[in-house]
């Protein structure tokens, strides 16, 4: 049943006064309250007005609540449950999706007559459902405000209900004073009202009237509850073309109306608000001459012609609100609420010119921002690095992205096609500061793993043989030395790291490798320098500087510490090493200090996995596979001690970029993976809210540990296909062209032979067996389809002049497979297939001389996909303790199946 | 989004059951338009413009023909017939041969949304075939009516009583019109014209109303559309290709609304808030490429992708990158700008750096955090810019960033390239 409305009105309208608007009384129940926008927005509104949301309804949430400063918010799946709880309320605010926005309307006034008001804030309702809501609330007698608005808000009573005037912080802006706002944009209300204040006045009520095509609370009833608000003075209105809701009008008290918009006739279709596109009748200029005739104004008002009366003024620049309102009220007699509180001249708050010579208009100076935002900035300035905001990190990763086009992963925004033609060390230090090594750089890493790679003596050493003689594959050999590298073992390390970022913080320091930087660190305390240096010489820490000089390497840091002239430790060079490394990415917060501090820790695990990876026969004192600890500081890189630890030979430059590449490739396939939900389910777990708590080690341990042979493992089913075919030929090199065999030959001898198997096994219902390496989901449905990682390889080694044999055996297969009938088109060759030739080709002649046996093979293929893979997942781990929430990776109960 | 013509128009209409002419497409044989010619006796031939265009009749761009060689002949004129509407260009993408429906009444009949009724109206007149604004308004009558129940017979019956029309046409109308409320209503309409309605003589003697031109608007936040399964390039033409990369990022959370002024401009200026959008479009003018509105708190995501889509097509042409919106109520200003300088930090590792100068304006949540990120990368990548708070007045924001444009014309952009150390015509 309709209740009575006000008898001025052809069309229902119930509220009164303005004051009646946003009162402390009204209860509010607000319609997906869990929703992303509501969860910001409603706590705020909700502690600014004393406490006015009795519940909020989420389907499916029922029993979870909104926790806000002054109490939580109880959540119920429907309107029905919240009031069968003994809730009453009288105004619905409504956060849903736009599909479901005309439903929420009816839910709440179909099931509480007791509604008023219902408030809509969702953007891009169909002007279907708005026709049916205005319907609605007309046949039930209920004021809508919206859709697409951002609430009301009355700056006397303290309340605010919707959406987020005045923003995060309504005290700030909805200054009690005389003045009711009414406006078309939600942004323009807070910002309208902080002009305002700023020359003076103050507000009543402020409405935000949304701007789609239909308005629910325009400006006849705003009219008219201004003439019976004995508060409100007067009204600033903001309006844009289109509607003819302020043509009829008529204002018992003065108004300054702004119109925006006049270029907009240009358009031929909206932008930002749907309904602010005119016809004929209602565009910018005609309103602006509907307001003139209200007013008895013959021109717009600006401060050099301030045209206005007693009944108002016209104006199409906001800034010049102010100016007017005061001029309208200084012919009423009336004077502003407070005293003005500054002016809206041109403030920069942050500016650079770059050492340019600038025109008057823009050399305007730096100026020291309104409180409390001076202080904000100057804290802001003590800052060295990035701060990332904390959100669930589940499927989430700031490391890495999959395009789900090409398949291509890029790990901070490098495609993984690029970071094949990079060396390990600089991809491990890439995932980690986010850009890429210069040499210095690689330098200065290379030190850094060389320094530990060699575990002779380490109880890791042993932990890893015991491990792997239990039979357990190299993924878990290598998890049970880097479970005995936990924090008190890099502590050291990381104290040293924060004692040079607090030591050249603030010093100008822009990169750490210039060392010709005039600059002056802060002078150490004892506590600092005792995180640097040793009483007695350390002999780690002097080979690596030793190594460092014969590089000719350069670091302000490593300079900082000869120049304190004790005994450096090895954890202080090491953290001088890699906190050069970090420096530049770190001043340009790119990465966090935290970061910074962890570097350390990440260097050390990479250099125990790659020392793990070889067994303790390999390690001896001095000597790591036959090569001298001081070889291997002065002059080896990551790659090659990576080759060294897996192959167990000195790498030859043909030998080594085959192998960098394929390294490369493999440094992440994106965040679904199941090594990278590892690692981060590790972290997760426990709680990157406090980082200090994280263990990196288990980190690594949770990547290790989701590896295994059907991920990791699977490139050696590539290898085993290929020497399945090869085994019987009396090929001994697959780098040469003049091979000898007739690869088309063979692949159709496969071909015609797998299509016997395929349709035998048809016959008798046997599942198909897939050919390793062949084939991708994604990949596929053309007349030709290629992996374009693959053809990026096969282009990257052909402008080398590269031969594989195997890698071109497979793109002859695939042809063959199609020739005779096998596939419907010619299936591409996948990346795994790519792993697989390239890893053979290496091994090929030490496996023909018997010197590699298949097992070998398998666990090779298997570790070198840890190896690539390592960098990746450092960087999902680091990533995850820098934004993630604690046990932010877990599944919630709903979304879990039971089968029996 | 809209459609005009019959070509579209009939299969729409055929829905809901509408009587309507014939027509045939650009792809009509010769013999197929023969025939109709001697069904028909005539067929009008009129050109296929995309999106909603009026009055091609005054503009000389409707043919008529009653032998094949004529019909022919207006086909080879009207095919890529070009059409300016405002400052826009439009051309011809072939042409229907629509046959004549012989009449003795003309019905004007539209639905669309009224901001005086609040409530959906209907348009009609029997004195249609022309244009409703040439006739007097005693000859038109508009009836909002209820939308929970639609169009109703005898809504109809009571304007046509109003109107005082012929008796012949009005139970033909009172069956037949109802039936558009549910085109209209049902498949995400927003404005439906019919115009004429032709009143031809079925075989019991009895009017029937035959739609022979049509217009409609349909409403892009209205899924409801979907179902009409209309070709997806139907469209294409309102939008360009910018435009359209940033309309598939459009989603309820977080405004993507775009519109390119000029693709010649030189300030490019990503704004937030539809009230910041008019009052920034009102004041550059012609000196901005885009007119924007990516405000209501978008996530880091949508916004880098936002970003990255306008830089990658505008901002080598843009003296001034200038980002600006008033002082917002929940759009999070850090993660926002977050997003916006590590676009464009990453567009300067991809393409290299071009000259330019930044100005920003801005107030709202995390404010300090969002203008410190971005003066970093700023700072970073050495371009010279101003950051303002919420104090400033922002139409004196954006006069600061036209006269930035200004000085970047008048040699400033080669001073800020030999900064950057890149050649001055950079």
């Amino acid at each position: 049943m309709r209740k009575p409305g006000i008898d001025n009105f052809k069309y229902f309208v119930g509220t009164r006064s303005l004051a009646d608007i946003a009162t402390r009384e009204d209860r509010i129940c607000v319609l997906n309250i869990t929703g992303n926008e509501s969860r910001a927005v409603t706590p705020v509104s909700h502690a600014y007005s004393g406490g006015n949301i009795v519940f909020g309804t989420s389907p499916g949430r029922r029993g979870q609540v909104v926790e806000t400063p002054i109490g939580n918010i109880p959540v119920y799946n429907n309107v029905r449950e919240g009031m069968e709880a003994g809730h009453k309320f009288n105004v619905g605010v409504v956060y849903l999706p736009p599909s479901a926005v005309r439903d929420g309307v009816a839910e709440l006034i179909r099931i509480n007559p007791d509604v008023e008001k219902v408030i809509i804030l969702t953007e891009k309702t169909s002007v279907h459902d708005a026709r049916e809501i205005r319907a609605l609330g007309q046949q039930r007698g209920v004021d809508i405000f919206g859709a697409n608005c951002l609430g009301v808000a009355d700056s006397w009573t303290h309340v605010r209900i919707g959406g987020a005037l005045g923003g995060d912080k309504p005290e700030e802006t909805l200054r009690k004073g005389s003045i009711a706002i009414y406006s078309n944009s939600g942004n323009f209300t807070t910002t309208i009202a902080n002009y305002l204040s700023i020359g003076g006045w103050g507000t009543t009520t402020l409405i935000s009237s949304g701007k789609d095509v239909y308005i629910n609370y325009a400006t006849p009833e705003f009219a008219y509850g201004m003439a019976n608000d004995a508060r409100t003075k007067a009204a600033v209105m903001y309006c844009e073309p289109g509607g003819y809701y302020e043509e009829a009008v008529t204002f018992e008290k003065p108004v300054v109306a702004c119109v925006v918009g006049r270029w907009k006739a240009n358009l031929t279709r909206a932008v930002g608000h749907a309904g602010a596109i005119a016809g004929s009748g209602d565009d910018a200029r005609a309103k602006e001459g509907w307001f003139m005739k209200k007013f008895g104004v013959t021109d717009l008002f600006t401060p050099e012609n301030p045209v206005c009366s007693k009944l108002g003024a016209v104006v199409t620049n906001i800034s010049h609100i102010p100016l007017a309102l005061t001029a309208v009220m200084k012919l009423n007699g009336v004077k502003q609420d407070f005293p003005s509180e500054g002016n809206l001249e041109l403030k920069p708050w942050f500016g650079d010119d770059q050492g340019l010579k600038l025109p008057p208009a823009l050399n305007i100076p730096v100026v020291k921002a309104l409180s409390p935002y001076d202080e904000q900035i100057a804290e802001l300035s003590k800052h060295v690095g990035a701060i990332f905001p904390r959100q669930s990190m589940k499927d989430c990763s700031g490391s890495s992205v999959m395009d789900p086009k090409t398949q291509v992963t890029k790990v901070n925004n490098i495609s993984i096609l690029d970071t094949a033609k990079q060396p390990l060390e600089s991809n491990l230090c890439m995932a980690l500061v986010r850009e890429l090594n210069d040499a210095n750089d690689n330098v200065l890493f290379n030190i850094a793993v060389a320094a530990r790679v060699n575990l002779h003596g380490e109880a890791m050493l042993a932990a890893a043989d015991a491990a792997r003689e239990a039979g357990n594959a190299p993924n878990t050999a290598i998890s049970a030395a880097v479970a005995l590298l936990g924090p008190k073992r890099v502590d050291g390390a990381r104290n040293a790291a924060d004692t040079l970022v607090e030591l050249f913080a603030h010093s100008g320091l822009l990169t750490g490798d210039d060392e010709k930087a005039k600059i002056t660190p802060a002078t150490a305390t004892p506590e600092q320098l005792a995180t640097l240096l040793g009483k007695t010489p350390d002999a780690q820490a002097e080979a690596m500087l030793k190594a460092f000089d014969k590089r000719g390497a350069k670091s302000v840091f490593v300079r900082y510490l000869r120049s304190l002239k004790g005994h450096p430790t090895t954890d202080a060079v090491i953290a001088a090493l890699t906190t050069t490394i970090a420096w530049e990415p770190l001043i340009r917060k790119r990465i966090s200090k935290l970061t910074v501090r962890n570097l350390p820790w990440y260097t050390h695990l990479f250099s125990a996995i790659i020392g793990a990876a070889a067994e303790g026969k390999h390690h001896q004192p001095g000597k790591f596979c036959g090569i001298s600890n001081e070889e291997m500081l002065e002059s080896w890189t990551t790659t090659q001690l990576a080759y060294l630890s897996l192959l167990g030979e000195r790498p030859t430059e043909a030998s080594l970029f085959p192998f960098q590449v394929m390294l490369g490739l493999i440094i992440s396939n994106g965040v679904g993976t199941i090594s990278a939900q590892g690692c981060k389910g590790a972290v997760s777990a426990d709680g990157p809210e406090s980082p200090e708590r994280v263990q990196i080690n288990k980190g690594m341990i949770g990547f290790l540990t989701h590896t295994g042979f059907a991920h990791g493992g699977n490139g050696f089913e590539g290898i085993q296909f290929l020497i399945e075919s090869f085994s019987k030929t009396p090929l001994t090199d697959a780098s040469v062209s003049n091979h000898g065999l007739d690869l088309r030959a063979m692949a159709t001898e496969f071909a015609v032979a797998f299509n016997k198997e395929k349709k035998a096994g048809k016959a008798l219902g046997l599942p198909v067996r897939n050919i390793p390496g062949v084939n991708h989901p994604v990949f596929k449905g053309h007349p030709v389809n290629k992996d374009p990682r693959e053809v990026y390889i096969a282009d990257l080694f052909a402008e080398r002049g590269e031969k594989n044999i195997f890698h071109d055996y497979y793109r002859t297969l695939v042809q063959a497979l199609y020739d005779n009938g096998v596939t419907n088109n010619v299936f591409c060759v996948n990346i795994d297939a790519i792993i697989a030739a390239m890893l053979l080709k290496l091994l090929w002649s030490r496996y023909r001389k018997g010197e590699f046996s298949e097992s070998s093979m398998e666990m090779a293929a298997f570790t070198a996909f840890l190896f690539g893979r390592m960098a990746g997942c450092a960087g999902e781990i680091d990533d995850h303790i820098n934004r993630g929430r604690n046990m932010d990776t877990r599944t919630p109960a709903s979304q879990c199946n039971h089968v029996s | 989004m809209n459609v005009s013509g019959m070509l579209y128009g009939a299969k729409l209409l055929k829905i809901v059951d509408f009587p309507v002419s014939e027509v045939l497409g650009p792809e009509a044989s010769e013999h197929d338009i023969h025939n109709m010619i001697e069904r028909c006796g005539s067929v009008f031939v009129k050109p296929i413009f995309r999106g909603g265009i009026g009055k091609k009749g005054k503009s000389g761009l409707i043919g008529r023909a009653s032998d094949l060689k004529s019909a022919l002949a207006e086909k080879e004129r009207l095919y890529f017939a070009e059409y300016k509407v405002g400052g826009v260009m439009y051309k011809s993408q072939g042409v229907t041969f629509e046959g004549a429906v012989p009449a003795e009444h003309e019905i004007y009949f539209s639905i669309s949304d009224s901001t005086r009724y609040r409530a959906p109206v209907m348009t009609l007149t029997h004195h249609g075939g022309m244009d409703i604004e040439e006739l007097d308004k005693t000859q038109i009558i508009e009836v909002p009516f209820d939308p929970l129940t639609g169009l109703k017979s005898f809504i109809i019956s009571n304007a046509l009583s109003d109107l005082g029309a012929p008796r012949e046409i009005v139970s033909p109308l009172v069956q037949h019109l109802p039936k558009l409320w549910d085109l209209f209503h049902h498949y995400g309409m927003s404005t439906m014209e019919l115009n004429p309605i032709r009143m031809m003589e079925g075989k019991s003697g009895s009017l029937i109303p035959v739609a022979c031109d049509f217009k409609c608007g349909f409403d892009r936040d209205d899924p409801r559309v979907n179902r009409l399964n209309l070709p997806v390039d139907l469209f294409v033409t309102e939008a360009n290709d910018f435009e359209q990369e940033i309309n598939e990022l459009r989603t309820y959370q977080g405004q993507s609304d775009v519109y390119v002024i000029n693709e010649k401009g030189t300030i490019l200026a990503p704004t937030f808030g539809g009230g910041a959008n008019s009052l920034v479009t009102e004041v550059l003018g012609n000196d901005a490429i885009i007119s924007s509105d990516f405000g209501g708190n978008p996530p880091y995501e949508k916004m880098y992708e936002v970003m990255r889509i306008c830089l990658k097509y505008y901002l080598k042409q843009s003296n001034v990158l200038f980002i600006i919106g008033g002082k917002a109520n929940n759009t999070d200003i850090f993660v926002t700008f977050r997003a916006m300088a590590d676009a464009l930090r990453d567009y300067f590792s991809e393409h290299g750096p071009t000259p330019l100068y930044v100005v920003i304006g801005r107030g709202g949540p995390n404010v300090i955090r969002g203008m410190g990120v971005f003066k970093d990368v700023l700072d970073a990548l050495r371009i010279p810019y101003k950051i303002f708070g919420f104090d400033s007045a922002m139409t004196d924001v954006v006069n600061f960033a036209q006269e930035a444009d200004h000085w970047m014309k008048s040699g400033g952009r080669a001073e800020v390239a030999k900064v950057l150390g890149l050649p001055a015509d950079a």
